[in-house]
């Protein structure tokens, strides 16, 4: 798999299909698309990255323990997040909440934004493992 | 004290997120103080919940800023608050046990793992039990199916793979068709908050007859496939038999139970006692599949070889009288089925561990080979004498007493017949319980070379399972007070 | 027949709701039962999204101008079919995942096959 075509492809599609994945999480809240979406996504471009620059540059990059890390992370950034939204809402506490912003930009939607990066780092990083999974077995 | 109406919420999160901890931590031994500390908080808060319940009654909790038809609601009455003690309490209990012994049981470097999926186990049924909103509860049910399928593939053997793949299917089955039955009900009322459902199914229920009986049918199977209801328990010996000692004890205590709670609230929150009456074939259905699981999984369990089996068996029995006690369709049922959940999660848990020490000091798994163990282990099969004594219902023992209970509401229910069924099983009980017993204390032959106490365990590791026994006691002492508790708990369900 | 014809989302998820039953039930292939699993999934989701689907309403996205309510599809199904979706993808995969290993260790995907060597 160590093709020129290949690796030069890849350098420049790579950047793209990622660039990509973080425009549907980005604006997941303003139009189709989402975390789960665009995780998947960037999912794909972190698969192609280790088809083609194969298993032992994608480990240095992309280790076990550092994509664990960053996976349990997110699940926890998400955790507290949304559990603090919960409980000031069931709770009936006036505590202060992330702003709703103005309709249509970016920064609007309050809790949505940090949440779906959160999914979307989560699902990224699962896809790329099913990936390993399959095709070699062992993460 | 309106604090305490977080807790429930605060017991998940706490639980969740504490999963997701765990993979970080650098050292197995904080990981389980980690995951003991996040189990202990989540019964302490569960006890502290029963106490607000039982003195200011039922409540809803919203679950962020939207109020109920919209919202997802949390609806804990006395019922639920004891079901979270119990699953917090027992989950606690046997990761105590696990402590001491999983790594004999599986490789190093999962250990960690084991103890985030144990979390989030613990913490789906909760949410099981917790939810009042349909699809919520979907989802926990699968979150619940995926971790308990983990718990039992972490061993990493040949026949574990099998075991779980059998249960995966099957309970993805299970699952679908409950999301069909979540499908018909929501296309009849619009509505996912059970409350709501149920005002709206007893305006309109004459108007959709076919409908509520497809999708209680649905409902039925779907959860009867997940909680082993008699024909429908292929995949639960294998998986039962082949997983850890401590993940069996916590998937035939617990994870079976938080599928018929679903069910109960299902059938009598949801549908509510108008409706459920009238379709007489339904709870008859249940009651005949109770008492065939009764009889069957018993005759089944004698004819088993294997330690393991004969238990796991023994939960499709025990599963046959819970959904005995549904099928009665009275009130009386309904108390001694949940009375019988806290029996039988509180013994199959301590039957599991016991068996599990024998088996991981001998490393024998076979009935034969474990003849004369009484010698070698006297506390230990000691323990397992007192938790089978309890299934097969000597007095005094919680087990005598819930049998009791399943007469009683026969006979008021005009099913007198059925009697003769307990009867049955209970004798059945005894021959499949006994001959482990006997064969381990006594005997010339069985004894020979055997050394006295030669591989007990210490009592620091015995500790857990005599704390379930102790609870056992407690419980069948105190019988009368949990039973009053229960049946006002019933009332208001 | 006529009434199958006019609810003819509900029939069609009915029939392949069976289609998927019977392959999951009835075949020892363990990759036929998964892919019976996700066709038996699938028609739910067809079910449940044709439960909130209006006739000319558009999807409930709101470009310029708000439509107001009636000019919408019903949105719960969808969300709800949404986290359905994800839900069958992490069982199919935990699924595969599991029929991998237990290739590796049987050498075979057919599950009778696998009951013979085991009871041997």
């Amino acid at each position: 798999m160590n093709t020129i075509v290949l690796i030069e492809i890849g350098k420049i599609l790579i950047p793209i299909i990622q660039i990509f994945g973080i425009y549907v999480i980005f604006f997941g809240h303003l139009s189709p698309g989402g975390g789960f979406a665009g995780g998947t996504i960037i999912g794909t471009s972190l698969i192609l990255y280790r088809i083609i620059f194969g298993n032992k540059k994608a480990a240095k990059k992309l280790g076990f323990k550092r994509l664990m890390r960053l996976t349990c992370g997110s699940l926890i950034f998400y955790g507290v997040l949304k559990g603090y939204s919960f409980i000031t809402g069931g709770a009936h506490i006036h505590a202060p909440q992330i702003s709703l912003g103005s309709p249509g930009s970016i920064l609007s939607g309050g809790y949505i934004l940090p949440l779906n990066i959160a999914v979307g780092i989560v699902v990224a990083i699962t896809i790329y493992f099913l990936f390993c999974l399959f095709y070699e077995g062992e993460i | 004290m309106d604090v305490a109406k977080n807790f429930p919420l605060v017991i998940i999160l706490i639980l969740f997120i504490g999963a997701f901890i765990m993979p970080l931590l650098k050292n197995k031994i904080y990981n389980k103080a980690f995951s003991l500390m996040t189990i202990g908080i989540s019964s302490v808060l569960s006890l502290i919940t029963l106490v607000y319940v039982n003195r200011y009654g039922t409540f809803l909790y919203r679950v962020g800023h939207w109020d109920s038809p919209w919202g997802i609601e949390l609806s804990i009455g006395i019922l639920e608050a004891i079901m979270s003690l119990l699953l917090t309490s027992v989950a606690f209990v046997i990761s105590w046990y696990s402590v001491y012994t999983i790594e004999k049981e599986i490789k190093d470097n999962k250990v960690c793992f084991y103890y985030t999926l144990i979390n989030i186990l613990v913490g789906a049924l909760l949410g099981i039990v917790y939810t009042n909103d349909l699809f919520n509860a979907f989802v926990f049910i699968e979150v619940s199916a995926i971790a308990a399928c983990g718990i039992i593939v972490v061993k990493d053997k040949k026949e574990n793979i099998k075991a779980t793949l059998k249960y995966l299917i099957l309970s993805s089955v299970g699952s679908g068709l409950v999301l069909m039955g979540i499908a018909f009900i929501y296309s009849i009322t619009g509505n996912l908050n059970m409350t709501f459902i149920n005002k709206e199914l007893s305006q309109t229920f004459m108007a959709y007859e076919n409908s509520i009986l497809i999708s209680l049918g649905l409902f039925t199977i779907g959860l009867g496939i997940k909680s082993a209801m008699y024909p429908l328990h292929v995949w639960l010996p294998d998986a039962h038999s082949n997983a850890p000692s401590t993940s069996s004890a916590m998937l035939s205590a617990l994870v079976l139970k938080a599928y018929v709670i679903f069910y109960i609230k299902i059938l009598y929150r949801m549908f509510g006692e108008e409706i459920i009456s009238q379709f007489p074939i339904l709870l008859f259905m249940v009651l005949i599949l109770g008492s065939l699981g009764m009889i069957m999984g018993s005759i089944l369990a004698i004819l088993q070889k294997d330690i393991k089996r004969v238990i796991a068996y023994s939960s499709v029995a025990q599963m046959g009288y819970i959904f005995f006690g549904i099928g009665l369709g009275n009130t009386i049922g309904l108390v001694s089925t949940f009375f019988h959940i806290l029996n039988h999660a509180i013994i199959k848990s301590a039957l599991f561990l016991t068996v599990g020490s024998m088996i991981e000091k001998t490393g024998q798994k076979k009935l034969f080979a474990l003849k004369g163990i009484g010698k070698e282990m006297p506390i230990t099969l000691g323990l397992f004498t007192v938790s089978a004594l309890s299934m097969v219902g000597i007095p005094i023992l919680p087990g005598f007493i819930s049998k009791f209970n399943f007469a009683i509401g026969s006979i008021k229910g005009g099913k007198s017949i059925f009697v003769v069924v307990i009867l049955i099983s209970s004798l059945l009980n005894a021959l499949y319980y006994f001959p482990i017993v006997i064969n381990g204390y006594f005997g010339e032959e069985n004894l020979e070379g055997k050394v006295f106490k030669s591989k007990e365990k210490t009592i620091k590791e015995l500790m857990p399972i005599l704390v379930l026994i102790i609870a056992a006691l407690i419980l069948g002492a105190s019988s009368n007070k949990i039973i009053e508790m229960i049946s006002n708990g019933v009332e208001v369900f | 027949m006529e009434k199958l014809l006019t609810n003819y989302y509900e029939t069609a998820s009915i029939i392949l709701f069976g289609v998927g039953f019977v392959t999951l039930l009835l075949h020892s292939n363990l990759i036929k039962k998964i892919i019976g699993m996700n066709i038996m999934d699938t028609a739910i989701f067809l079910f449940f999204i044709s439960k909130g689907y209006i006739y000319g309403k558009e999807a409930p996205i709101i470009r310029g101008v708000h439509k107001g309510i009636q000019g919408y599809i019903n949105p719960v199904p969808t969300a709800l079919m949404l986290t359905g979706i994800v839900v069958a993808v992490s069982i199919t995969a935990f699924a595969l995942a599991l029929t991998i290993k237990l290739y590796e260790k049987y050498g075979t995907v057919e599950l009778d096959e696998i009951m013979r060597i085991r009871g041997e």
